[in-house]
């Protein structure tokens, strides 16, 4: 069953197009992870599914939830994006915790704020996402007591409080030292493994190799090949993707 | 320098010093809510709420705080709207406070970093809780300091509505000095009544910055 379906997507900034024409099924408990090189459009895709960016054309399927590109901005246009964010569980590179509210209160805000759920049972549940994520010990910190690691598990979690269909996730280490990326990674490998459906943009090969049911080449706006790991990473067709897996492996 | 002149202006002069504070907390107050709309107007997509905010701003900060306190209280009543002396002080100095403070609020909702705008709605949020619950809560504490800084020069600006026969502390120590012609004595008392009062505040706007920023890095 598909989860997300992605037809047709486009988006340029000024004279420069990002996504010349992205067609894209994810099919539920599927994890994908989109690579490709800086430039290539692998963020503005993921920004363009939950309308972060608004594509210039084409429709976004989430679930029973239809998103056309390009239409006007009205009530009930507003109300279906909602809608459709609310369903998709968005990480940043630079995780955005909000820097005024404990870990706890990070992940109880969507809850409250959005589902009007109970502050009690909302605490109760941000208490079990933390420990989930391993943090059941900095619940009362603050992001600016937290390492890099432990915050982007804090955006996680907060995530996964508004209990998405679908969790996407923007260079989730990239901003991170290298010693704080297995925890972020494992994190999210233990999400993968309860049939969370997700779609990653990410440099990390171990963790596609590891996590991935598919994995995208993205170039130019374009996808260029796509397979599971073992094929694109062990017998890529794509010259271009040869030549990027051997850029990002080559040793200095 | 005879101690009883003192000792017999004080109480005169300290009854003008509560009229200064109350002129200042009232038109603050005025001013921080208009200030904070106008700010909202100015970062607006809806382009009649931007050019009103703009105006305003442009004529309140472009003209001296002395002509639009004449203006209100001298050149109002030709079109038949008269106010009382310390109302009229109060609306000038709320809209030329409000002016200053609406840009403050401006730089600070802007300041804020635009990945918690992002974080906010990538949630599903609508922008006015997003507003509410995540960008306010940290633009006011970006914007205290200079929130301080505008209600420091708002207190000293009270002493232009002595110009409208406001008994207050400027005004206070003139009408004493007619009396006893110990300009010297009482003005440097006034001076250190507003000392006095803009210190108290200062401190207060201190303390709060600290408190509102403990948390962050």
């Amino acid at each position: 069953m598909e989860v997300i379906k992605i037809s047709n997507l486009k988006k340029s900034f000024d004279d420069n197009i990002v996504l010349k024409d992205i067609n894209l099924n994810v099919s539920k408990s599927e994890v994908v992870v989109i690579m490709g090189p800086s430039g290539s459009g692998k963020s503005t895709l993921l920004r363009c599914i939950t309308f972060l960016e608004e594509p210039d054309d084409g429709v976004v399927r989430l679930g029973e939830i239809e998103l056309e590109a390009g239409l006007q901005h009205n009530k009930q246009r507003k109300t279906a994006v909602r809608e459709l964010r609310q369903n998709t569980g968005f990480v940043f590179q630079q995780f955005n915790l909000f820097p005024h509210k404990t870990a706890l209160e990070n992940v109880m805000e969507g809850p409250i704020i959005i589902k009007k759920m109970d502050r009690h049972k909302a605490k109760e549940k941000a208490k079990e996402l933390l420990t989930k994520v391993g943090l059941a010990d900095r619940m009362e910190h603050y992001p600016a007591q937290l390492s890099g690691g432990q915050q982007q598990r804090v955006a996680i979690a907060r995530a996964l409080s508004m209990e998405p269909m679908v969790m996407l996730y923007d260079e989730p280490t990239s901003a991170l030292d290298p010693e704080l990326v297995r925890e972020v990674l494992l994190v999210m490998k233990e999400l993968a493994k309860e049939g969370m459906t997700m779609v990653v943009v990410t440099h990390e090969k171990e963790f596609a190799k590891d996590v991935a049911d598919r994995v995208i080449f993205m170039d130019d706006g374009l996808i260029v090949e796509e397979g599971s790991s073992a094929k694109m990473f062990n017998n890529p067709e794509q010259e271009r993707t040869r030549q990027f897996l051997h850029d990002v492996s080559e040793k200095v | 320098m005879d101690f009883s002149i003192i000792i017999e202006s004080l109480p005169p002069l300290l009854n003008a010093t509560l009229i200064t504070v109350l002129l200042a907390v009232v038109s603050v107050v005025f001013a921080l809510i208009l200030g904070f709309f106008t700010a909202l107007a100015r970062i607006s997509k809806i382009k009649v709420l931007k050019a009103i905010g703009s105006f305003y701003i442009s004529i309140f900060r472009g003209t001296p705080l002395l002509v639009q306190i004449f203006v209100i209280y001298y050149g109002l009543p030709q079109i038949d709207i008269e106010l009382n002396p310390i109302p009229s002080g109060v609306l000038a100095l709320s809209l030329n406070a409000g002016a200053y403070l609406s840009e403050s609020f401006r730089a600070a909702i802007l300041a804020v970093d635009k990945g918690q705008m992002e974080a906010a709605v990538s949630m599903g949020m609508t922008y006015g809780q997003a507003m509410r619950r995540v960008i306010l809560p940290q633009s006011i504490r970006i914007a205290i300091p200079t929130l301080s800084n505008t209600y420091i020069i708002l207190i000293k600006d009270t002493s232009l509505v002595s110009v409208i026969t406001v008994t207050e502390l400027l005004q206070m120590s003139t009408l004493i000095i007619a009396k006893t012609f110990e300009p010297l004595t009482i003005y440097l008392l006034a001076a250190a009544l507003y000392w006095i009062v803009i210190t108290f505040f200062t401190a207060l706007l201190d303390r709060l910055e600290k408190r509102t920023s403990r948390h962050v890095a």
